[in-house]
């Protein structure tokens, strides 16, 4: 995580177009906070203990929550820029992607399975919610713009609809919810699920013309700039 | 020929860039202060909610200050 911050930092350094320079702003800061939440859960600090009846004491990564709660917005910003969508979009989206995120929370911290269940259900209809939009407004957006924008932003929502789908999943079948895979494989799945999220996103988004304004042409390749003589 | 007079030029606005800068810091201040916050005498949920408020703030307040890091000046 903390490679790909340093990597985004490298390649933004010096871009001067305007609308890149938002792009590269937004996906530093996401693998940025992610590897300051990892730090804190190695270091204990991002730990608790929740009494669960029935279950006894499970350990919840709060850390996790927290870095979700900053990221997902930050992620969704990036996906409504390349689509060009205008701000009551914008604010709706992360409006419901918080939601999705604070009941997540809400599950983690209930005492009772029964509550743990609802909360999470709460959260899954949030994000269905989600991709409904990124499936819709967005998408329709997008198609106004050039093809190397629905191109990129169609890579990435498809990546956003499969590994955010994971994340319900592996909690209900994690140590959170109905305890069927271990502590270890769940941590595994999360931290491969983020990476993948997080750095593979900006990794596609920072890689592709489509994050350049559009009053700013691209430079030509030499393989383009020959065929053109 | 072009009028000159209608060009606007979009520079960097610094304000914009200190205020990403601030609620970075304070995010990543947060995910190490609920240890902090219960020395204080703060409750384990009251102290875990203010950490997921200030995640929650400080993304919202990045994505205010993204949306306005440019300046049009003519």
């Amino acid at each position: 995580m903390l490679i790909g911050t340093f990597y985004f930092i490298a390649k933004g350094w010096g871009v001067t177009d305007k609308e890149a320079r938002e792009y590269y702003a937004i996906t530093i800061l996401v693998p940025g906070i992610a590897s300051a939440a990892y730090l804190s859960m190695f270091f204990g600090i991002g730990l608790t203990e929740v009494e669960v009846v029935g279950r006894g004491t499970l350990d919840i990564y709060y850390a996790r929550y927290a870095d979700w709660l900053f990221t997902t917005p930050l992620l969704l910003l990036d996906l409504a820029l390349l689509a060009k969508v205008d701000r009551v979009t914008i604010g709706t989206l992360i409006g419901v992607d918080a939601l999705m995120i604070v009941t997540g929370l809400i599950g983690a911290l209930s005492q009772t399975m029964l509550a743990r269940y609802t909360w999470w259900l709460v959260s899954t209809i949030a994000f269905i919610f989600v991709l409904y939009y990124l499936l819709t407004s967005l998408r329709s957006a997008a198609k106004q713009r050039s093809e190397e924008v629905q191109s990129t932003f169609n890579t990435l929502t498809v990546l956003v609809a499969v590994l955010w789908t994971a994340y319900p999943i592996l909690w209900i079948i994690g140590t959170e919810g109905a305890g069927v895979v271990g502590l270890g494989v769940e941590t595994l799945g999360f931290m491969i699920l983020d990476v993948t999220a997080k750095v593979g996103f900006g990794f596609v988004l920072l890689r592709s013309r489509a994050i350049l304004g559009d009053t700013e042409a691209p430079e030509p390749s030499a393989g383009e700039a020959s065929a053109a003589d | 020929m072009s009028d000159d007079s209608t060009e606007t030029i979009a520079v960097l606005n610094m304000t914009s860039v200190v205020g990403i800068v601030v609620c970075f810091v304070i995010a990543a201040g947060a995910l190490f202060a609920l240890p902090t916050l219960e020395s204080r005498g703060i409750g384990f949920e009251t102290a875990f909610w203010i950490v997921s408020a200030a995640e929650l703030v400080t993304a919202l307040g990045i994505i205010y200050f993204v949306l306005n890091l440019h300046e049009e000046r003519g």
